[in-house]
């Protein structure tokens, strides 16, 4: 690609596309913006504490993350704050500050700044086309792993415990089990049982309000046991007040001590990115048969990475396109950004107005929810599916150990290595058919010819120096300089053993 | 030996002072909690306000942010964990400061990981720096008020509030723009330790009016106190609040019907 053009496709990129407006159905947008607002509020309160920030910066992440996504990108994917990308922003921090400190909101924000420029430098890269070669099956592995750490880090959060660390995630079940009276609360236990209970049971007959209304089963049984009892007795702990402003604005510290630190995580920050990004692809690829515009992919990777730097402007961390929230969008008949800008207004409306209601919500429920969305990213039909490929079986078997047990980072790493190896096996696969014409052996290669592909005609080729053959190459792609060589090397050769080779291309 | 005690005592006094952390362009974290914590102790409804349910502030009753004798001063970590009869458990300095979050501050038991809980808790250590630990501290709490030989008279009191309180607190006991309220629905509750007569006695008469401490009389003192804790207020959380709300109703309910009120 030329400069010029390179330079063309980025400004088509960044300048805002409004060619949906033409053909938006207002009302249907409203209508599934809101519902998702209302969908996300529990979840962005849930994944802020995943992220170990106070509640109102998923808040902030869903309307800000979410809005700005919408308004550069053109498909009607819904943005805000993503569970993988949590547990690997509080990860990433954790060493660094305490949880919940003030230089541990700072660190988060910084490094959901680097997120962004990381994402803009795939973007300026264009390596929106390497997602593409990302295995479904690693991606459904991540998820599923994903949703196994989500449980594991509801633990606490359900049972009233102080944050546990351990190597493993099944150490925390063992504890949990081993000192069972002594360190669970049953009050809290009650309330995060009730709501992950009724949370199942009603998964089938309300798929998309499910939550919700086992948020509010949770939080009216807490806020009864926190009534009657007394919070001193029940030591329930409760969400609080959350001081949601409308316009929470900041400017990002920055110093040589910050930039240190960042320069130590940014391996992390790079996971982050790519997490973000392979999301959000899969759910933009996903789209394409949805929307009636053009999606570019180009364009929703600038989307992702502009709404994470903008967003620690307004006190956001770092988020993606959510796949839960743009498939209820989806299925409520949305087709284009508005229901996206709809849903981050809603949600800033929702929580500006009824956040004093949530003051007493128990923090047990909210584990509960916790609990809830990682059950529901353990999808068993889709295992079955998985399994019963003998390629996508084991990427995502290996994908999902690796995740849960070496951690997210790991997992992602052995992911993409693991997508890329067998793209590579799929490209170096080269046909050979051998037809022989009147003692002139014919042979059609089908397949990219180059030096991981060369093995199998070389020796082919080299078995009868002194044959007559016609090498078809009508049906390669690509061939590469190493391939030449050898062809040339091999023509030489039959004419020293009496021998010819003959070569045949498209042109 | 002393070479090594006045070194000591020299890096005791040369700690930061808070507005040197603030202007200090990168602060570690136990810094940086300890700058969270004075700006919750002075702002409390703005740095904390997750848990905060009235007006106060912490620097209300720990007067200049907990650094003023015989005003609750919050150079006090060297006494904790201590034995407490107010919940019968031995308390250390995180569970103390969660129940000034329930009571004082009428508002929400923060869990004992909450970052505004350990903020505080380290800037308790930092105002305790040079205190020997286990050791009372001089001028900790408040001054206890000597038997006066007469009861604590509320209608006395109001006499006192009307002329000494008044100006500041305001009639309805609401608070102005100059002090906090002492009573009603933006003050502390009915568990909390301010609304117990010695303490709240001791409290006014060592600083009240605020800049003339000691200049009411003992008993003066007493009368405000008591005339202050007979006003309305939150009540005790201890209780639960839905059950004291349908014992209420149930005495209601029964006292329509004739039935005998307990």
């Amino acid at each position: 690609m030329s400069l010029r053009g390179y330079a063309k496709t980025l400004l088509n990129e960044v300048r805002p596309d409004f060619s949906w407006t033409r053909s938006v159905d207002g009302r249907r947008e409203t209508i599934s913006g809101v519902t998702g607002a209302v969908l996300v509020i529990p979840q962005a309160i849930t994944f802020a504490y995943l992220v170990g920030m106070p509640p109102e910066y998923g808040l902030y992440c869903a309307v800000f993350v979410g809005f700005f996504a919408s308004l550069l990108g053109n498909t009607p994917m819904v943005g805000g704050p993503n569970t993988a990308m949590s547990i690997l922003l509080a990860l990433t921090v954790m060493p660094f500050a305490g949880r919940g400190s003030p230089l541990y909101i700072d660190y988060v924000l910084l490094l959901s700044v680097v997120v962004g420029l990381i994402q803009l430098s795939i973007w300026l890269l264009r390596g929106a086309e390497f997602f593409r070669y990302f295995s479904p099956a690693a991606i459904f592995g991540i998820k599923m792993g994903v949703g196994v750490l989500i449980i594991t880090s509801a633990v606490e959060g359900m049972l009233g415990l102080a944050p546990l660390t351990t190597q493993f995630f099944y150490e925390k079940f063992y504890i949990v089990i081993a000192a069972w009276d002594d360190i669970v609360n049953p009050y809290a236990a009650i309330v995060s049982g009730v709501t992950v209970l009724s949370g199942l049971l009603m998964r089938k007959s309300f798929p998309r309000s499910y939550i919700i209304a086992a948020v509010l089963i949770g939080g009216v049984t807490g806020a009864a046991l926190v009534g009657f009892l007394g919070p001193v007795r029940t030591d329930i702990e409760l969400l609080g007040r959350i001081p949601f402003q409308l316009l929470p604005l900041r400017l990002p510290t920055v110093t040589s001590e910050y930039l240190l630190v960042m320069q130590e995580v940014f391996p992390s920050a790079v996971a982050i990115a790519v997490l973000g990004l392979a999301q959000s692809l899969v759910i933009a690829q996903d789209l394409k048969s949805h929307v009636k515009s053009q999606v570019s992919l180009g364009r929703e990777v600038f989307a992702q990475g502009a709404s994470n730097i903008i967003g620690p402007f307004f006190s956001s961390f770092a988020g993606s396109g959510s796949f839960n929230r743009t498939s209820v969008a989806v299925s409520m008949g949305a087709m284009t950004p508005l229901s996206g800008l709809i849903a981050a207004v809603a949600v800033a409306a929702i929580a500006w107005s009824l956040g004093p209601l949530l003051t007493y919500l128990p923090m047990p429920t909210i584990a509960g929810v916790l609990a809830l969305v990682g059950i529901g990213m353990i999808q068993v039909s889709e295992i079955r599916r998985l399994l019963r490929s003998s390629i996508d079986g084991p990427v995502f078997v290996i994908t999902i150990l690796t995740v849960t047990f070496l951690g997210l980072k790991v997992g992602l790493a052995i992911a993409v290595l693991m997508s890329l190896g067998f793209f590579i096996a799929g490209v170096s696969k080269v046909a050979l058919v051998m037809v022989d014409q009147d003692g002139v052996e014919h042979i059609q290669v089908t397949g990219n010819l180059f030096y991981a592909s060369l093995d199998a005609l070389a020796h082919h080729l080299r078995e009868h120096p002194g044959a007559n053959s016609v090498l078809d190459l009508t049906r390669v792609p690509y061939c590469d300089s190493s391939a030449l060589a050898m062809i040339d090397a091999i023509k030489r050769e039959r004419l020293k053993h009496g021998g010819r080779l003959e070569v045949m291309t498209a042109d | 030996m002393t070479c090594f005690l006045v070194a000591c005592s020299a890096a005791a006094l040369a700690r930061p002072t808070i507005e040197e952390l603030q202007a200090r362009d990168f602060l570690d974290d136990y810094e940086s909690n300890i700058v969270y914590g004075y700006n919750i102790v002075m702002e409390t409804e703005k740095y904390a306000a997750r848990y905060v349910g009235n007006k106060l502030r912490c620097t209300n009753c720990h007067l200049n942010g907990g650094t003023t004798p015989d005003a609750f001063p919050l150079n006090v970590a060297g006494l904790y964990p201590q034995w407490r009869s107010k919940n019968g458990v031995r308390n250390g300095i995180v569970l103390r400061i969660r129940e000034c979050f329930l009571y004082s501050h009428n508002g929400v038991l923060p869990p004992d990981h909450a970052p505004e809980v350990l903020a505080i808790a380290a800037y308790i250590n930092y105002l305790s720096e040079g205190e020997v630990i286990g050791k009372r501290p001089q001028g900790a709490g408040v001054p206890t008020v000597p038997d006066t030989g007469f009861d604590p008279n509320p209608a006395r009191g109001e006499v006192v509030y009307k002329r000494a309180c008044e100006v500041c607190h305001g009639a309805d006991g609401a608070g102005t723009a100059a002090a906090p309220p002492l009573w009603g629905p933006e003050s502390y509750n009915a568990g909390a330790g301010m609304n117990r007569i010695d303490k709240a006695a001791g409290f006014i008469w060592a600083n009240m009016p605020l800049g003339q401490g000691r200049s009411l009389s003992h008993q003066e003192a007493l009368d405000v106190a008591a005339f202050v804790k007979l006003q309305l207020r939150p009540f005790d959380p201890r209780e639960g609040r839905l059950a004291k709300l349908a014992e209420r109703i149930w005495l209601r309910i029964s006292g329509f019907f004739g039935a005998e009120q307990p």
